[in-house]
């Protein structure tokens, strides 16, 4: 008696000839990208998708060395993406978006696709690209392609609609077009012949209508393992995932141990950047040109004089004068081709006077200062518990309150930053009312 | 099965040669032991090794434990040679191997009735962990010998692979695990459920060892789960669902979870996804059926219209796509680039069989040629680079006789004829590549890239 037969084996395989051996570069590569999630439970999957870039365009280099692939956009490259994409988008290869999707050994029946990469015109490629990852025996084996048109016929025919975790549970067998088809339209078709949607153009508003219950809402991500679906809805995920800057937020938050006080993670913070990212901004720029834009006009700011070196008793420049000279004293000098405005403002009832002052740096002229002065009118006392926040698109940057010891008369700060960033500024009193002006910007021109 | 079976050793001598190894000693236990099966020569597998195994197990009878466990050694080097020659007769030929290559690796018992050095020979690893409720010792057997970790890494380099289990568990998503269960399994919530909490716990241990492995540099197959890693495994479970494990509890799930996960990887690699086999015949599968004599005809006169840009055309494709490999095989080895165009010859303009090749160039197997070679690659190569050559010929001349054409159409008419005149082409090349001995004319291609080796070679 015997168990053999000769019926074949099917555990075991051959290695198809078309497969792609992985470098010993390409795995530790692919482990370093790995490294920068920590969401634990994506790690693994972001290793294979490393895997099957480096293994794509080795394969690609090796059948042409005239594609021109650019990892620039890559979303596996960016790891606020990377954290919340499991698959391998925005690859070009001679103007071409591709998508790769990375299966491991198991070989599933069904591919499992994000939504974004589909219904999302900022993340929808060309092409979507199956790629079986042989980690443990480092292979890699290019398995098949779509096209988006492709794709969305097909979905449309079966009637395929999204899960509830935002992915498409593709059949297998769509993927079975030959590879070496790929490389003839890479080769010879011109991007134009896959039209791509076009992106909507009121991301932004939507984002800003969502304020409010993002702020809510995103904080809860800092739970290992917790992912967006699990805490907002479509429409929600929509408005994050077309906001890079959100996605870096999300990332840090994913990134710090839960217990941190770190202010950038604060709700407060949140606020700002989403106004920072939706609403116009006051630029500054202008002031140095004497002029005020139609935001500052409309938000009632008033622009100053040119400081003179010889004082002329004059309120609120006059006022201002007198804060120089006493910051001047304190080691802060503002120099003569410096612009200052101001606005008051109304904080449950007491009025505030505002004072911006700009101006290059005379060390690098690609930045610039902002230089803000609360005080009330008529160099009266600030009242106590009021309270002054900075914040740019990388977190808060100042947070600080009125000094009661001391009873100062006026509250300030500078901040720096690069022609193409802005500045939102807050201010609030008992931590209960809380004002957030215009950002400010400084453009040229 | 012929009783001997249990008292003859087969193995490999100092030489490297097989060798039956009578052991007299388990001959006479055996024969006495059994005594009632001595008229016939085949006897109940299944109740004699349950018999000789309790016998091994219990030590209170040390020469009875000693030679029982002699006798299983045996039959167990029999069914280990006995994978090796499936594996040769599945695979040896195509991948240059025979069983004389495998059995090196898994055949290392001397024959002693105790282990005579430190450190288990394979066969008495495999008695010490297998286990009757489980499966049977044939099956186990087959198991270990397949998963073994020095004979799976030759076999790999011979272009066999067998993906392990926690390779399989390690690409497993629970989302996927958690349909399979449900869907090809029809489990049940609870099983599914728990099923889910093991592979997340494995995943959460498991997984991050080998990324920090892989982050060391260190290479190679995945093992098995360590003591440590089962516990800790065992822990993770108990944090996340209050469910109590022991390790070797934890180990014989993980590895039921596998086995069903490979049934279903086999199930579905079966339909949808057939390997890619390496047998030149195979090329019938891209093989765009076409009425010949009608192509003839068209592709007669296409070339007539086009000869002279044609044969340019190709002969540049072929000198591009032949230059190009050749420069990549160089950058690994010199001797590989030369390996390659000679190879090309040999199966072009000289008709040799893969298999003539392979010996020719002193490679492996047909394998090898077809890895060297691959033929499927090299035309679609060619075609591609003809078509955007031609094209950008055609519509040239193209704008100087009609400037008032929408080019756009034209390109994309032009663009779909010459796909299939050079399809055709193609074709043709690939039908007489498959009937590589016979004794037709060659077609254009093959013409062509004759004279292109000519050039290379002088």
């Amino acid at each position: 008696m015997t168990n053999f037969s000769t019926k074949p084996w099917f555990d075991l395989e051959r290695l198809p000839t078309t497969a792609i051996i992985l470098s010993p570069e390409a795995i530790n590569q692919a482990v370093e990208i790995s490294s920068q999630i920590k969401n634990t439970f994506q790690q693994w999957q972001t290793y294979l998708n490393g895997l099957a870039l480096f293994a794509f365009e080795q394969w690609l280099q090796e059948r042409d060395d005239s594609f021109t692939i650019s990892r620039e956009q890559c979303t596996l490259l960016q790891p606020a993406i990377a954290n919340v994409l499991p698959v391998v988008d925005k690859l070009e290869v001679n103007e071409f978006k591709l998508c790769l999707i990375a299966i491991g050994s198991l070989t599933d029946e069904e591919v499992t696709l994000p939504k974004v990469v589909v219904d999302l015109p900022e993340y929808v490629p060309h092409f979507y690209v199956l790629v079986e990852v042989l980690e443990e025996v480092e292979y890699v084996v290019i398995r098949g392609f779509l096209t988006y048109q492709q794709l969305t016929e097909r979905l449309a025919k079966a009637n395929l609609l999204p899960e509830s975790d935002w992915t498409y549970q593709l059949p297998l067998t769509w993927f079975a077009e030959d590879p070496d088809r790929l490389l003839l339209y890479l080769r010879c078709l011109k991007p134009e012949a896959i039209p791509l949607p076009a992106i909507p153009k009121e991301r932004a508003d939507n984002l800003f209508q969502m304020q409010g219950e993002l702020t809510a809402l995103l904080p809860k991500l800092q739970v290992p393992g917790r992912e967006l679906w699990q805490v907002l809805t479509s429409e929600q995920g929509t408005a994050v995932l077309t906001s890079p800057e959100l996605l870096n937020w999300i990332y840090n938050l994913q990134s710090q141990p839960v217990e941190t006080g770190n202010i950038t993670f604060k709700p407060k913070y949140l606020t700002d950047l989403i106004k920072l990212l939706t609403q116009p901004a006051v630029n500054v720029g202008r002031w140095l040109w004497d002029e005020l834009d139609e935001l500052a006009k409309q938000s009632s700011w008033a622009l100053l004089p040119r400081f003179m070196p010889v004082t002329a008793m004059r309120s609120p420049a006059e006022e201002l004068e007198v804060i120089a000279l006493q910051l001047q004293q304190q080691g802060l000098e503002i120099p003569l081709q410096a612009r200052a405005a101001f606005k008051d403002l109304v904080l449950a009832g007491i009025t505030l006077r505002l004072y911006a002052v700009t101006w290059y740096l005379s060390s690098d002229s690609s930045r610039w200062t902002l230089l803000l002065i609360f005080g009330a009118p008529l160099l009266g006392t600030l009242p106590d518990n009021l309270k002054l926040r900075v914040s740019d698109q990388t977190g808060i940057l100042v947070e600080q309150g009125v000094n009661s010891k001391q009873g100062d008369s006026y509250l300030f700060t500078r901040v720096v930053g690069d022609l193409n960033e802005k500045f939102i500024v807050s201010v609030s009193l008992m931590d209960s009312v809380e004002l957030t002006l215009p950002p400010f910007a400084f453009e040229l021109g | 099965m012929a009783k001997s079976k249990y008292w003859e050793l087969v193995r490999i001598d100092a030489a490297g040669n097989r060798q039956i190894l009578e052991i007299a000693a388990a001959k006479e236990f055996f024969t006495s032991a059994f005594s009632e099966f001595s008229s016939s020569s085949d006897v109940p597998a299944d109740d004699i090794q349950q018999q000789l195994l309790r016998w091994v197990r219990d030590i209170t009878d040390s020469e009875r434990h000693i030679l029982a466990e002699r006798c299983l050694l045996c039959f167990i080097s029999w069914q280990i040679e006995e994978v090796c020659l499936q594996l040769e007769r599945q695979f040896g030929t195509e991948h240059g191997f025979t069983d004389c290559d495998l059995l090196p690796y898994v055949l290392d018992d001397d024959g002693n009735l105790q282990p005579s050095k430190p450190g288990n020979s394979f066969a008495r690893e495999i008695l010490r962990s297998f286990d009757p409720e489980q499966s049977s010792l044939t099956t186990w057997t087959s198991r270990r010998v397949k998963h073994h970790p020095a004979l799976s890494r030759f076999l790999l380099e011979c272009g066999v692979y067998l993906v392990s289990d926690w390779a399989i568990l390690n690409d497993t998503q629970p989302k996927q695990l958690q349909r399979i269960w449900r869907e090809f399994y029809s489990f049940t919530p609870t099983e599914i459920q728990q099923a889910q909490g093991l592979l997340e716990s494995y995943h959460a241990v498991y997984r991050a060892d080998r990324l920090q492995k892989r982050a060391r540099g260190i290479r190679g197959r995945c093992a098995a789960p360590t003591m440590e890693q089962l516990q800790q495994i065992s822990q993770f479970l108990e944090s996340k669902t209050n469910q109590k494990l022991k390790s070797e509890n934890v180990m014989r799930l993980l590895q039921n979870l596998a086995d069903r996960l490979r049934q279903y990887r086999i199930h579905v690699r079966g339909g949808p996804l057939p390997t890619i086999s390496l047998d030149i015949n195979d090329y019938s599968n891209y093989l765009v059926s076409a009425d010949p004599g009608e192509n003839q005809d068209e592709q007669g006169e296409f070339l007539q219209f086009y000869r002279a840009q044609f044969k340019a055309c190709l002969d540049q494709a072929l000198g591009i796509v032949i230059q190009s490999r050749v420069r990549k095989l160089q950058h690994q080895d010199e001797e590989k680039a030369q390996k390659f165009l000679t190879a090309l010859h040999l199966f072009h303009c000289e008709k040799a069989s893969m298999t003539e090749i392979a010996s020719r160039l002193g490679l492996r197997a047909q394998d090898a040629v077809t890895r060297l070679l691959k033929l499927k690659e090299f035309r679609a190569d060619v075609q591609q680079q003809l078509l955007v050559m031609m094209r950008s010929h055609i519509l040239e001349s193209a704008k100087n006789y009609s400037s008032l054409e929408d080019l756009t159409t034209l390109e994309h008419e032009i663009t779909l004829a010459l796909d299939e005149q050079i399809t055709n082409l193609i074709s043709q090349a690939e039908a007489e590549a498959q009937s590589a001995k016979n004794n037709s004319p060659r077609t254009y291609f093959t013409e062509r890239l004759c004279e292109q080796l000519k050039i290379d070679h002088t």
